[in-house]
């Protein structure tokens, strides 16, 4: 089965206005198609910026994005978004709010009604469905925050820490249902800090330090060419010990 | 459509979990509008038809002090107490002390000096139609003075008013005592008599009359002035919620998701704008139906709606796209949703005070009359009076919705290049 590219970047550079420095410093990168490619770095390295950039939230200061399957520059309804933030209305349930996200996709009423009830079920959030989300643990909102990513089924999922701040059990709902997600042919790339969630998720990863790549390819294939048990040692021998704050 | 119609409701089930924000903007409101209006209407109840109490301390023996204190009392508008026991230098005491707010002093020789004026007026006058045989020598006499006390915690405006009908009534006494005089020193008996009543009877009369602009009776009350008032200081004020509300998505990142969505940003603030917009055209409805309906049975007088249905309706809708104009440009810029409530609601209490919300904006200083057209309240309130106490008309409604006009596109025009420079458009 041949690899598609799915998205290439080319000399991506991203230098906001306040600041002295590039935050993103000449990218080049290529994410195929049905990869779950893990963007890692220290705090600061651009991995936000990055993935802002992917999802069309901010414009590159040079350089280009082309998703290669997609006539659009920005395929926003082929693109599912998961902030860090818990960025939808805790003051409306799990159902209310995915209609309201459906609807700003452009789905229909029914559409956006089959989906819902599936979805909040895969992610354990059924039985809840109608309560306002204000009264949810941290692990059910990264959850509804998921699945208002995914209702319109997107064949490409951008995650900017999606497992942060949630328990055990949440961390593994959410790695489980993404497999599975990607098993249907959907693109993943995610941020994390977690590495040892990232080497057991990622078939792929970039590391990023100071607005560029260090290292990328397969993680397995990292591992081995540079002697490094995981991807914690991989990390520090890259990025070093010393603070980033 | 659908999207629409979606956003809409998403905004209308928001507001609908916020029972503190529906309160603040429906109940207190409410609130504000019973008490001012009954504050206000009290005001000028005590102002103007009810008997104010006066303390009266005569240490005067002469008749015209006396006089004047019948006059006083046949007015009705005073509620006289009369103690000449008490001393001079004891009254700002006694007013303290037994709860008076006014007291005037007569002091020992009013009647006599008073007499000595009208006589020297009427000699004075008699010696220069040459009626009198030589001129009075030029003499200074001492001008008899009454001594207004008055608490100082009562209004400026409350005892000049008060001053002024004692004046007036001063007025009548000396001038039945300088004809008395003239007619003395003329030699007449009986004419004062016919003069006195002749002068009863022809006062000069003044009509009071409100300059409306059509032939419905609009009365100018304490209603029409303030219902109208307060509520478009309640409708700004929902700069708290909806500023808060902007806000709150914005630092949530739900802005920042809807960019990666197939949506314009237009559509979803134009949403919000909207079922905001329907929240003020409520509040209006609610508070001119309660007092239309409900003032009357607590004494106050009831509110009398303007004849032009359809301007009165326009006068809402620019009224209520001003007030959530302004909250969409305070949510805007505001970084914080302590930024939001606080800057928004000092802001409204500024803006009203220049827009003549609490005291009319013509007794302002020339150059704050001229920062008061700044206010959107100024024009808002312009827009409600010219229906409410002036009966006016399309043409005179234009400019004031032209003001209102310029400062929503100026507002919008704000909150575009903001949401522009957050990235947000």
């Amino acid at each position: 089965m041949s690899i598609l590219p799915c998205i290439e970047i080319q000399s991506l550079t991203k230098r906001y206005s306040t600041a002295t420095v590039d935050t993103l410093q000449g990218i080049d990168l290529t994410i195929n198609q049905g990869d779950k490619f893990g963007i890692l770095g220290p705090n600061g390295a651009g991995k936000t910026t990055l993935i802002s950039i992917l999802c069309g939230i901010l414009e590159p200061s040079e350089g280009a994005v082309h998703y290669s399957q997609h006539q659009e520059a920005l395929p926003t309804n082929s693109i599912g978004f998961v902030p860090q933030e818990y960025s939808f209305f805790e003051e409306l349930n799990p159902m209310q709010n995915l209609e309201y996200f459906g609807a700003m996709y452009g789905l229909t009423a029914k559409v956006i009604k089959e989906r819902t009830q599936s979805i909040l079920t895969v992610l354990g959030l059924g039985d809840v469905q109608t309560k306002k989300i204000n009264t949810f643990s941290g692990g059910m909102k990264r959850r509804v925050n998921l699945a208002i990513g995914i209702i319109h089924q997107p064949s490409i999922l951008f995650l900017d820490e999606p497992t942060v701040g949630v328990d055990v059990q949440s961390k593994v709902a959410i790695l489980k249902f993404l497999n599975q997600l990607n098993t249907t042919g959907t693109t993943i790339i995610y941020t994390s800090h977690h590495l040892d969630e990232a080497q057991e998720f990622c078939n792929q990863i970039a590391l990023i330090d100071q607005g560029k790549i260090i290292i990328k390819g397969a993680t397995e294939d990292l591992l081995t060419n540079h002697s490094a048990k995981d991807l914690k040692e991989l990390f520090i021998q890259f990025t070093g010990e010393a603070y980033r704050d | 459509m659908y999207k629409f119609r979606v956003a809409v409701k998403k905004e209308f089930l928001i507001l609908l979990s916020d029972k503190t924000g529906l309160a603040l903007m429906f109940l207190m409101p409410l609130l504000l509008v019973y008490i001012i209006t009954i504050i206000q209407d009290s005001a000028f109840k005590m102002a103007n038809q009810s008997s104010m109490a006066l303390l009266v301390i005569n240490q005067d023996e002469g008749e015209q002090s006396q006089h004047l204190i019948r006059l006083l009392e046949q007015s009705q508008l005073f509620e006289l107490t009369q103690d000449s026991t008490i001393a001079k230098d004891a009254i700002s005491t006694t007013l303290y002390e037994q709860e008076y707010l006014t007291a005037v002093y007569f002091p020992p020789n009013f009647s006599e000096q008073l007499k000595q004026k009208a006589n020297l007026l009427s000699g004075t006058l008699l010696a220069e139609v040459g009626m009198n045989e030589g001129s009075p020598a030029l003499q200074t006499i001492a001008t008899p003075t009454l001594e207004y006390y008055h608490d100082p915690v009562l209004q400026e405006s409350y005892s000049i008013s008060i001053m002024n009908m004692i004046d007036a009534y001063i007025k009548t006494v000396e001038g039945e005592l300088l004809i008395n005089e003239m007619c003395q020193q003329l030699e007449l008996t009986e004419a004062p008599a016919k003069l006195r009543e002749a002068m009863a009877n022809n006062q000069v009369g003044v009509k009071k009359i409100a300059a409306t602009l059509n032939s419905k009776s609009l009365q100018p009350n304490s209603t029409q002035h303030n219902v109208p008032a307060w509520t478009i200081f309640a409708m700004f004020f929902m700069v708290t919620s909806l500023g808060n509300s902007i806000v709150k998505e914005r630092l949530n990142g739900s802005f920042v998701r809807l960019k990666t969505m197939p949506t314009s940003f237009v559509l979803v603030l134009g949403a919000k704008l909207f079922v905001y917009l329907v929240a003020a055209v409520l509040q209006v409805l609610l508070i001119f139906t309660l007092a239309r309906f409900t003032f009357e049975s607590i004494g106050l007088p009831p509110l009398t709606f303007p004849s032009d249905g359809f301007a009165f309706a326009v006068v809402v809708l620019m009224n209520g796209l001003a007030a959530v104009s302004y909250a969409t440009v305070v949510g805007t810029v505001a970084r914080t949703r302590e930024q939001a409530s606080g800057f928004g609601a000092v802001s409204i209490v500024i803006l009203a005070a220049l827009g003549g919300i609490w005291i009319p904006s013509f007794v302002l200083p020339e150059f704050l009359q001229l920062i008061s057209y700044g206010s959107p309240l100024y024009w808002c309130l312009e827009g409600f009076y010219t229906l409410f106490l002036r009966g006016g008309d399309w043409q005179i409604l234009l400019p004031t919705l032209a003001g209102l006009a310029v400062f929503i596109v100026a507002c919008w025009a704000i909150t575009y290049w903001q949401l522009k420079r957050d990235k947000v458009f």
